[in-house]
Formats: C-alpha cells, structure tokens, sequence
C-alpha cells in the first residue's frame, strides 16, 4: 500500500465513523423526540388510560373527546398530507427501500418532515396505527441528508440512510443489535462489512443516548424460566403457521381498505377524518383499539387479564381497524399494530391449546411472544430482526429460541404465500420487484436505453435490394434498420437473406419477421430476458411514436448487465 | 321565653369567651396518625416547640383520606390547626380549596446557609403544603409463622398457599392495588398505566379475590403492628418506620419484606377556616428545621425530605442502631420500589373508593367504614 492509498483508507474510515456517529446522534435524538411528543399528545387529548382515568369524573369530556380528536387528528393529517408531502401519500419504509437500494433522488426533506409531522398527530391523536415506520422514516430522512454531503465515500447514500434507520430502531426499542439487524435486512438488503461497521457504530449510538437521556419502560418485559416440554416446540410450530395466515389476512385487509378509500366519495383530505370517526366510535365500545396500545400489550401476558372471546374481539376489531386507518390515509407504520394483533393472538392460542390438547404447557407468554413475533415479522420481511428483539429485551435463551421456531415458520408460509413482506408488497405495484433478490429489482430500475448506440446502417422501405446490400457491405454490417421516409422503423433485414436476391427486388418482403425490439422503457433486466435466442447483431429501441431511437447491441446488454451486477457484488462484499 | 333565650345566650358567651380568647390561645391541635410515628414527633417537634414558645400542641387522630377533612370544615368550627396529610391528599385537597397557602418564607435555611428550596427535594414546597418525610408502605411479616422457608417477594403476600396465614391489609384502595399487579410481575414502570384501565383495576381486584377470605383490616397505622405481633395475621401491611419502632424498639420477631415497597411522601398543611394560622405557619417552620427533621429521622426511620437532614442522620436515640439501613431509600431497598404516583392518586379518589366499596359489597362486606 503506498502512502495516497494509505491516506485515502484513514479518511474513509475516520469520515464513515463520523456520519455514522452524527446520524446516528441526531436520528436517535429526533426518534426520542418523536416518541415523547406522542406520549405527551395522547395525555393531553385523552387518547391514554392515563390520562382518561384521571378525568373519569367528567364522563362526558371523556366520551367527546374519545370521538373528536381521532377525527379531527383525521382532517389534520389529511390537510397536511394535501398540502406539504409533494407525494400526497405517506412516506414509509418502502421509499427508504427504494432510496437506499437506487440512485433515484426520492421524496425531499420537506414532503418527509411533514409526512413525520402528519405522522405525529396520527399518533397522537390515537389513530390505530403504528411508530416503528415513521421513526424508520424520520432517521432515514437524516441519513439521506449526510448522504448528500460531498464527501466522496462509496455507497454513502444508503450507508448513510442505514445509519439513520439502524439508530432509530435501536433507539425505539432499546436494542441495539436489532437495529443494526433490520437495517441491513430490510433497508440494505446485505451484509457487507462496508456498511455493517458504521451501521453498528450508529446502532450502538442510538442505544447510548436512548440509555442516557430516554428513560421508558421496554417494550415487553416477561420473566420467563424455560420452556417445559420438549413437544412444545411443535406447537411453537404450529403457531408460526397460523400466524401467517393472519399476517396474510392482515395484508389482505389492507389492500382491501386501500382499494375502498379510492372508491370512496370524498375528497381524498377528508378520508382520515373519516377513518377516525370510526375508530372513535368502535373506541367507546372497545378503548383498546385506540392508539399503539402499551396497556393492552402488557395485558396479553398476564393469564387472566383476557377471556378468550375478548381476545378475539379485539384482534378483530384491531385488524380491522388498523386496516381502515392506513387505508384511508392515516400516516403511520403497521409494525406496531402487527406486535399488539400478534401477541394478542399468541395470548388467544396460549389460552385455546389447553382445551384442544390437556397437556402440561409453560404458560401463557411464551405463547404470546411467539404469537407476536411471529405475525410481525412476516408483516414487515424481518425475521432475523424480531428473533433479536426479543433476545435482547428478555435476555431469554429459551424466549428467544421458541420464538425463532414460531418466526422461521411464519415467515417460510407468508413468503410462499404472499411474499417477504408488505413493504416488498407494496415496492412492487409501484414495480421495484425484490421478490426474486436485488439482482432483477436493480436490473428493472435501469434502461437499456442508457447502453443505447447510433452504428447502425439504415435503409429505407423504398430502396432497392442491391442498394441497401451494398450498403451493408461497405459499412460492414450484416443487418440494417429499416425505416420509411417519414422516420417510422419497419423492421431489420439481414444480410443473409439479402445476398442471393435480385437487385431490384422490394426490400418489404426481405424484412425479418418477429425479430426482436426494446422499447423506450425496456429495462436491463427485460432486455435480458428478451434476448433469448437471439440471432442477430444489435437490437433496435423504438421510441413511443414510433420512431428508432438507436440500437442496443448483444454485447452492450451483457455489458450493462456485468457492470450492474458487479457493481452490486462488490457492494455487498466490500470491507471497511 | 323568648327573653328567657337571650339570656341563657348572653350567660354562655361570658362563660365560653374567655376560655377562647385566653386559655386555646396558646394550644395547637396538630391532626396526626397516632402511635410510634406520633411519639417520634412528640419527641422531635411538639415537645421542643412548647418549650421554645410556651404553646402547648394537642393532637387528634387522622388516619389519612379527604373525607374526614371534608367534615371537619364543613361543622364550621375549624379546630383543627395543621394536618399531617399524605401528599396526594394534600394535593387533591388543595384543589378542593380545603387547605390555607402556606408562604415559603417560613422555612428556615440549612445550617450551613443552604437556601431552603435547595435544601428541600424537589416538589417538596408547594403553595399549599410542604412535604416533610419519604415512608413506605411495606409488608411485613411475623417470623414466627413461618420457620422454614421465608416470604420475600409481594408475590408471597398473595401465595396462601406456600405461606398460609391471615393477611393484615389497610380497608383502603391504597396500595392493595399496586402489589395485585406487582405479584402478576407487571414491572413498577406500568403499574399505574394498567391501573388507569378498566382491565388493570378488574385485574387486581380479582387478584384480591384469591386471598379475600384471609383479609384482616386496619385503619390505623398502630392497629397493622398490633395485628401482627400479637400472632393474629402472619402477614401485613403497614408503614415502615411503625414496623421498625416494633422490631428494634420492642425486640417483636417480625421481619420486613421491602421488594415493592410503595414509597410516599407526607407533608405539613394548614386546614382552610383555623383561626391560627399564624401559629400552624410557626409550628411547620419549625418542624422543618434542619436539626429537628433529623431528630425525628433518629427515633423512626422515616427520610426527611431535607438533604441538610438526611446528612444528620445517625444512630437510633435509644436503641443505638443505625438508622440508615431501615430508611426506604436505603439503596438494597429500591430495587423494585414503587414510587407512589400523587398525581395519579389525587385524580383517582372518588373512582378507587367506589370499585373498593363494589368490590367489599360484592363480597358481602358492608363497605369501608371510616377509615378514610
């Protein structure tokens, strides 16, 4: 290594440390933030138990309240996502995805910081919907601010987006290595030590602050012995399988409630008001689905704080509501109400399994643990990430190993069923494909156009075969676009066809049939595709109207496809 | 008859004037809990205070709650001059407008020119009292009804089934609450979050339900160490320093369980309507000096809320045993402590009082009696 290289190393590994320390820092410092400001929104505007109990005595201000503020929450968010958020929707992990996974510039600073805001009052105001994927939002948001710095570090846009992400994770939950965890499984997709050193630094930030200047109880705290009977893994199991089927009923429901907020007859600003004026009055009947619901979370571990049939009510209503809320244009995350339904139902088949089998069992919160890991992770594709939410919160081996049971097999059904996760769900209608890796949904992002080339020899529709024959030859080409008079492509024709016809034959009957040709919005990935069994030189772009725009030649697709494609490997294998 | 009337009043008010402009001049009436914890302020406040100022201090039993206070103004002849209330009562009594202000200027600054509101945790002066002690409330537990293996953990208290015996619990929804839900392991940090719900109260009352048929009740402070060293509960509930005054002072073989103690404050007030306001204002300045906290901390193990007083404290004024390991915020005591929320409490009376009084009447108990 000469003293230049030697130079370059030390400034990348020093300046990496410094963004991941600062966006680390700041992204754990404005989750706290966020997650106070909720806390304090929902005691003011009696969305708490806390603060509900204490005005108990004026029952009416209570029930008024329980209406009026989701619903007005509702008209706030929908204001605020007409007016400031450019993309008129709620930005969520599936933007901090795609921003991270491609060079395209993404929603600005100021869409994301009203997107938060509106996020905030969602929140606040009790809609049922969750933290987790406006925190992801909001330190991604940061991240990407000191991805634009111009400092000249490889990947540093979506090291620098993971570093934010990774410590507000860390942050909200008080685990660290979950943080770091989600941020390369879900956000980065990889696991190169380029990005997994600042990633950490930035985790275990985020952890440093939350520990110093954020004190709140953890998300769960259980104290579980171990695991009984060897035969209960089976049903850890089997409750996995479940699971999924309710993780995939809840995705279905969502879409569902999203297709039924475009059919319905209101402007699209009004729509939240709508969702919370149903969920205040679904809350008078049952206050559970109120808010992120810490109570009821805390509840489902306790045997005896549910009947079963409660229980299912509440998924129910829950699911139902949640989906309504999102749906219609609430802005907030879906992993929070994924935790509570799950573990809601980990209580409901702790306490169910009993009847159906009399055995001896562990009790009821290793059940609910698992119920919850393993809804969640199928809803949000992070399998390795819940595992470690729950290791680090309980420090429980067992804990943590039946819940993996019950997430493995979660996970391996909804994938088969609907894919790994909504967020992925989503990515694709809006055609970024992760389904079958990175590889095709980075391929999909590029157009071949950018590989295309103007060497091509032209002929036109109404010239003779000897002319366009000769042409050829002196280009020293074997096939030419043909084209009419006004510009319009036709089709190729061959020099093999040509060499033995007449001079004077009409080069219209000569053109190839079916012979292959991109588009103006062919991808790479498409293009590959396209080029099976392939014969010919290059293949002609054809613009919307109609027009040639170029050609790709074979080696260029390979081309483009080599250079993409080990752009991303070296990516994923860099070191520090 | 009529004039008959005018006399007899006219007779009475020469015979009762003098009495109240001369002979209730110089007597206070403090209202107070009674027992060990009253004999420690005798010795530390009221006695002093008489001898420095020639006022004699009477007191009357109070064993916490509004309603007593409530009654007491609502006769119209206010006797009592200062109330010795537990802080979320004097905060909700506060905004009932049932208490005078008491100005800040009265409180003395430490000895060593530390300002008062330094001096004093923060909280502790407010417009409408000032908080003087940290108790708890704890369980104890009669060693002798167990000489095998000892309860140690709230959740014991409700286990009557490794630890069988009668339980000694306070006839108000104080603190019965908060260790239904500790026994269920929901950690400190939430037990007033689950308490606020429908579910979390239900929760705990049916938790209370499991060791209902051995519920003993006391009202008085004095009455929960009685039950206990007399062997009639083998467990109870209790205030700490009561607990202490028994174990050390009277030798009685009961011992304290200090996970999920439940730590309060009390603090000084002066009833609205007394008609000495400025010698209650006197009395609580004195009474908070630096040196007589500590005097009081020395004879029961209950933390003066002054930091100039916590460092004063020593050995017990008879016994010689060091009172800092008995106090509540001795550091092996706080693990699982729960911080009594007075916010929480000043909001909630009216509604804890009538689940209590549902759940006594569901079990065909007549309800709390005056114990509030």
């Amino acid at each position: 290594m000469d003293r230049l290289d030697v130079r370059q190393t030390v400034y990348q590994v020093i300046m990496v440390t410094v963004v991941a320390v600062v966006v680390g820092a700041v992204a754990s410092l404005a989750a706290i933030a966020f997650v106070e400001a909720v806390l304090l929104m929902n005691d003011y505007l009696l969305v708490s138990p806390y603060a509900r109990i204490q005005a108990e005595d004026r029952h009416l201000l209570v029930v008024a309240a329980t209406i009026a503020v989701p619903a007005s929450g509702g008209l706030i968010v929908g204001l605020i996502v007409r007016w400031f958020v450019r993309e008129r929707r709620a930005l969520a992990p599936p933007d901090v995805i795609l921003a991270a996974q491609t060079q395209r510039s993404g929603p600005g600073f100021r869409s994301g910081l009203a997107s938060t805001l509106a996020a905030l009052v969602s929140l606040g105001s009790g809609a049922s919907v969750g933290q987790y994927g406006p925190l992801v939002y909001l330190g991604a948001m940061f991240g990407n601010l000191a991805g634009h710095l111009k400092l000249k570090l490889r990947h540093q846009r979506s090291i620098a987006i993971a570093c934010g992400v990774a410590a507000a994770i860390a942050t909200a939950f008080n685990a660290p290595i979950a943080g770091l965890v989600f941020a390369h499984e879900v956000i980065l997709r990889h696991y190169s030590l380029r990005a997994f050193a600042p990633v950490t630094v930035a985790s275990a930030t985020g952890y440093i602050i939350a520990n110093v200047i954020f004190d709140r109880p953890a998300l769960f705290l259980v104290s579980f012995g171990h695991v009984e009977h060897s035969y209960e893994f089976v049903f850890f199991a089997l409750e996995g399988v479940l699971s999924a089927g309710l993780a995939c009923g809840f995705m279905w429901l969502l879409r569902a409630s999203t297709t039924a907020a475009g059919r319905f007859p209101v402007p699209q600003w009004l729509k939240p008001a709508s969702a919370g004026l149903v969920l205040g009055l679904v809350a008078l009947w049952i206050p559970e689905v109120l808010g992120i619901g810490q109570e009821t979370l805390r509840f489902a571990t306790i045997e005896g704080a549910f009947g079963i049939g409660e229980l299912a009510l509440i998924i129910i209503a829950k699911l139902v509501l949640t989906a309504l809320c999102i749906g219609f244009g609430f802005v907030g995350g879906v992993f929070s109400p994924a935790l509570l339904v799950g573990i809601l139902f980990g209580a409901f088949y702790g306490l169910v399994l009993p009847y159906l089998l009399p055995l001896p069992y562990s009790g009821l919160e290793v059940y609910a643990i698992c119920g919850m890991m393993a809804l969640a992770s199928s809803v949000i594709g992070a399998p390795l990430t819940t595992i470690l939410i729950v290791f680090e919160l309980t420090r429980s081996y067992d804990l943590t190993i039946a819940a993996m049971v019950a997430v493995v097999f979660s996970n391996l059904i909804s994938y088969r069923v609907i894919g790994r996760s909504l967020f992925d769900l989503q990515l694709r209608a809006r055609g970024f494909d992760l389904s079958l890796g990175r590889d095709k949904a980075i391929l999909e992002t590029h157009p071949v156009r950018d590989y295309c080339s103007q060497a091509y020899t032209t002929a036109y529709l109404d010239e003779d075969l000897g002319t366009v024959r000769q042409r050829l030859v002196d280009d020293d080409r074997a096939e030419a676009m043909v084209l009419t008079r006004e510009g319009k492509f036709r089709g190729v024709v061959r020099l093999q066809k040509l060499v033995d016809g007449r001079a004077d034959a009409p080069l219209d009957a000569m053109i190839v049939a079916g012979a292959t040709q991109f588009g103006d919005d062919t991808t790479v990935w498409q293009s590959m595709e396209m080029l099976r069994g392939f014969l010919g030189e290059a293949v002609p772009l054809i613009g919307g109207d109609g027009r040639l725009i170029g050609v790709v030649p074979e080696e260029a697709v390979i081309r483009a496809y080599l250079e993409i494609v080990h752009d991303l490997r070296e990516e994923e294998n860099e070191a520090a | 008859m009529k004039r008959l009337s005018v006399w007899m009043i006219l007779v009475g008010a020469v015979l009762v004037l003098p009495g109240a402009l001369f002979a209730d001049e110089r007597v206070l009436t403090v209202a107070t809990w009674g027992g060990a914890y009253e004999a420690s302020q005798r010795a530390a406040y009221f006695e002093p205070f008489t001898e420095q100022t020639g006022i004699e201090v009477r007191t009357v039993v109070y064993n916490g709650g509004l309603q007593v206070l409530r009654e007491h103004l609502a006769t119209g002849e206010v006797e009592w001059d200062v109330i010795d209330m537990i802080q979320s009562d004097a905060s909700a009594a506060c905004d009932e407008g049932l208490l005078e202000t008491i100005s800040p200027a009265i409180l003395a600054t430490a000895p060593d020119g530390t300002p008062p509101e330094e001096d004093f945790m923060a909280g502790a002066i407010d417009p409408c009292f000032i908080t003087q002690i940290v108790f708890s409330t704890v369980i104890a537990y009669d060693d002798r009804a167990f000489p095998g293996v000892k309860p140690r953990t709230v959740a014991d208290f409700f286990d009557l089934e490794t630890f069988p015996g009668k339980r000694a619990l306070r006839r108000a929804p104080v603190g019965m609450l908060e260790w239904a839900l500790l026994s269920l392991s929901v950690p400190r940090e939430q037990l007033y979050d689950l308490l606020s719900t429908r579910r979390g109260l239900e929760l705990a009352f049916r938790r209370l339900d499991e060791i209902r048929d051995e519920i003993v009740w006391w009202t008085g402070g004095d009455e929960s160490v009685a039950l206990l060293t007399s062997g009639q509960v083998a467990m109870a509930t209790g205030y700490n320093g009561r607990f202490f005054d028994a174990q050390v002072r009277e030798g009685v073989p009961i011992s304290v369980i200090w996970d999920g103690q439940l730590i309060g404050f009390n603090s000084w007030a002066i009833p609205r309507g007394t008609d000495q306001k400025a010698m209650a204002e006197q009395f609580i300045g004195f009474a908070t000096r630096t040196e007589n906290m500590a005097s009081q901390a020395n004879r029961i193990s209950y933390g003066p809320t002054r930091r100039s007083a916590r460092q004063r404290i020593g050995l017990h004024v008879e016994t010689r045993v060091p009172m800092l390991p008995h106090m509540p915020t001795a550091p092996d005591h706080m693990d699982n402590a729960v911080i009594r929320d007075h916010r929480w409490y000043s909001q909630t009376v009216r509604l804890r009082d009538q689940w209590f009084r549902e759940w006594l009447e569901r079990n065909g108990d007549a309800g709390p009696d005056g114990s509030r």
